[in-house]
């Protein structure tokens, strides 16, 4: 690092690993659930489970996104964080907001509109916090010594992120407006701005450890980000063909999301290209694994699984099933689970000035949670299919056909353990690499990116 | 290929464009909503059935309008498949309906708030939803036994609340057996006895124990008796 607040990011990635081991253990509390273990129903109820799950899953990428942030942007800007105590205070609101919120979901206590369970008085709170953390690093950019691409990019989509969070606090009294803004808030996070996050992160991973020149990256950057929104805003449409909002919404909403997977094959060709300009190898081998990996598998998930089944004539059929489940895991994973694992694995050795890099348990982390996500996906690709077809198709009952696919939940659960095997292995690696310390400062010369960038 | 200048002018002018075509089409779409027919049936009471909705995080599990989770029915058409009696009896004690069967969170909701949530759902279920859910297509046909020949009439009870598991004449839910010729196997003692209790005389069963008055325990074994 070459910053010492900079040191201020691990402790958002310490935040995110601890909140992506809960979520872990409340999916698991879902699967068993389905294969009609539901021990767990009086004290954690599935709606209780869900909305907790969803919503680690929100918070850990976001404080996540924010480490990433803490990292980034002083590095880009050329100055120390503005404010490290603002810093600090922040991740606190932050984490009691998500206490209070996991411990109201169990005792009935929540907002009920899928992944804006928050309740409404704690989403004040939130307003309040991330405001502080814009404001923070907005003022780090605003006085930095350079205004980089990334780096704006970056901010732009973190500042959007929180606008379109208010759309979400609006109270309405008809299902179908309530779903169409919320809609705003979900779909043009995970399809709009938290992708300029993503490219944004991707950006600054590949000029690091490729070494390819800034302008060439930063070029495709506004491409992909301009594709996104191309395709993004208007692809919400997806989620309103059945909602009871006019019919040219299956049209535009069809159209759309037929393009939103070129913004992802658009960032899976840069990332691969990136990396084949790149001529030299960064020791730091994981840190580009995931980093490719993930603009690789958020096109399989995000792009690819996303346009299986968001044409109206199949969405039809799909709408409402576990098919929506298979696609959600694969994308979220992809596209950002894998961005913070990647900014994770690059900037631990930076901030610890620990070379613990390319060693097998990180290398098995890799492959193990791959593996093991894409093995989920598959179970509930067939459970969602057989679903589709027995109860959509041929009529049958709901529960009847739920237990016809029960076992495909043992499936789930095989994969599952594989995929945790893997992200603890990944925290295993983390808390080796232990608590960043100031001899790292100036840990890149280690770490090669001075010595790429002195070639570039 | 592209300048930077060219591709930053990409994304300005892309997002500024398509953001302001969404905003005119959400403006659009608004309208057409609150000039559409449920606009003017959003009565208090579905208001207050949509809140007791949210509170409880129904969308935790069920879906409706195809949002939510998946590990309960879809609820949309729930007011249309059940029948507001159903949905009031199973919400009083909703084990009691599925025994052994996937949980739902036994709620202690007063009548008038479950007149509510089911007045929320006869809304939804109301709504121009543009061919969703999806009529099944090949919904096999059971055979007809002797349905016509019925002496006694369908007791009224009987279409409100049996016909969401069983089905007779090929007609109703397929949760329990279809009852086409269950006169045939049991006289109109045991159908008194069971349908008093049913966990009595058949401990485990699915078939919930039912609040029926002693004349609609009548009624509905005198019908179902002559199913032969």
């Amino acid at each position: 690092m070459k910053y010492k607040s900079q040191k201020i990011a691990y402790w958002f990635f310490a935040t995110c690993m601890l909140l992506l081991s809960l979520q872990i253990i409340y999916g698991f509390v879902m699967g068993f659930a389905r294969m009609g273990f539901d021990v767990l129903h009086d004290w954690v109820p599935f709606n209780a489970a869900r909305a907790t799950h969803t919503n680690l899953l929100v918070v850990w990428l976001l404080t996540g996104f924010m480490g990433a942030a803490h990292y980034i942007i002083p590095d880009e800007s050329d100055r120390e964080i503005y404010s490290e105590k603002l810093a600090y205070i922040q991740l606190i609101s932050l984490i009691l907001v998500g206490v209070v919120s996991i411990i109201g979901f169990h005792l009935n206590f929540w907002e009920g509109r899928k992944f804006l369970e928050i309740p409404r008085p704690l989403d004040y709170l939130v307003v309040v916090n991330v405001l502080l953390f814009l404001f923070n690093i907005g003022m780090t950019v605003w006085k930095g010594k350079r205004y980089t691409t990334t780096a704006l990019v970056l901010y732009f989509g973190l500042f959007s992120a929180a606008l379109l969070y208010l759309p979400g606090m609006i109270q309405f009294n008809s299902q179908t407006v309530d779903s169409y803004f919320r809609w705003w808030v979900v779909h043009l996070w995970v399809e709009g701005v938290w992708e300029l996050i993503m490219g944004g992160i991707l950006s600054f991973l590949l000029i690091k450890l490729t070494g390819v020149d800034r302008e060439v990256i930063e070029k495709w950057l506004y491409i992909i980000v301009g594709l996104t929104f191309l395709s993004g805003i208007l692809g919400t449409g997806h989620h309103y063909y059945y909602i009871g909002v006019p019919e040219y919404w299956k049209w535009v909403g069809g159209f759309f999301s037929m393009l939103e997977p070129l913004a992802f094959l658009a960032m899976a060709m840069f990332a691969i290209s990136m990396y084949r300009k790149s001529g030299r190898n960064h020791p730091n081998t994981i840190a580009l694994f995931w980093t490719i990996g993930s603009a690789v598998m958020s096109f399989v998930g995000a792009g690819f699984l996303g346009f299986a089944h968001t044409l109206p004539q199949v969405n039809l059929y799909t709408h409402g099933t576990l098919i929506t489940a298979m696609h959600g895991h694969l994308a979220f994973w992809g596209a950002y689970a894998m961005i913070v694992f990647a900014i994770l694995t690059y900037a631990m050795p930076l901030l610890t000035g620990r070379k613990l890099w390319n060693n097998p348990t990180g290398l098995f982390a890799f492959w193990a949670s791959n593996i093991g996500m894409l093995g989920m996906t598959g179970a509930f690709a067939v459970a969602g299919i057989a679903q589709v077809y027995l109860e959509r198709k041929l009529g049958l009952d709901f529960l009847t056909v739920q237990k016809e696919i029960q076992v495909h939940f043992l499936g789930l659960i095989l994969a599952a353990v594989v995929f945790t095997s893997g992200i603890i292995a990944f925290i295993i690696n983390f808390i080796r690499f232990g608590t960043p310390t100031d001899e790292a400062l100036g840990a890149e010369q280690a770490s090669g990116d001075i010595s790429l960038a002195r070639r570039s | 290929m592209l300048t930077k200048f060219q591709a930053k002018l990409f994304f300005l002018v892309g997002t500024f464009l398509f953001s302001a075509v969404f905003l005119l089409l959400t403006y659009d779409s608004l309208k057409y909503v609150y000039s559409s027919p449920s606009s003017k049936t959003l009565s208090e009471e579905v208001i207050r059935g949509k809140e007791l909705w949210e509170k409880n995080n129904c969308m935790g599990c069920h879906t409706i309008l195809g949002e939510g989770a998946y590990y309960a029915p879809e609820l949309t058409k729930v007011y249309e498949r059940r029948g507001p009696e159903w949905i009031r009896v199973f919400l009083k004690d909703p084990q009691a309906m599925y025994p052994g069967e996937r949980k739902m969170v036994k709620y202690d909701f007063s009548d008038s708030q479950i007149s509510d949530i089911i007045a929320f759902l006869k809304w939804n279920g109301e709504l121009d939803l543009k061919g969703f859910p999806p009529k099944p297509e090949y919904k096999s046909s059971t055979q007809l036994v002797n349905a016509e020949s019925a002496a006694v009439a369908q007791p009224e009870k009987f279409k409100q609340i049996c016909t969401a598991c069983h089905s007779v004449g090929g007609a109703g839910g397929n949760v329990g057996p279809a009852l086409d010729s269950v006169g045939k196997k049991y006289d109109i003692a045991y159908l008194q006895n069971w349908l008093k209790d049913p966990q009595k005389v058949k401990p485990g069963t699915a078939m919930p124990k039912l609040p029926l008055s002693d004349s609609e325990i009548k009624d509905l074994s005198s019908y179902l008796s002559q199913l032969k």
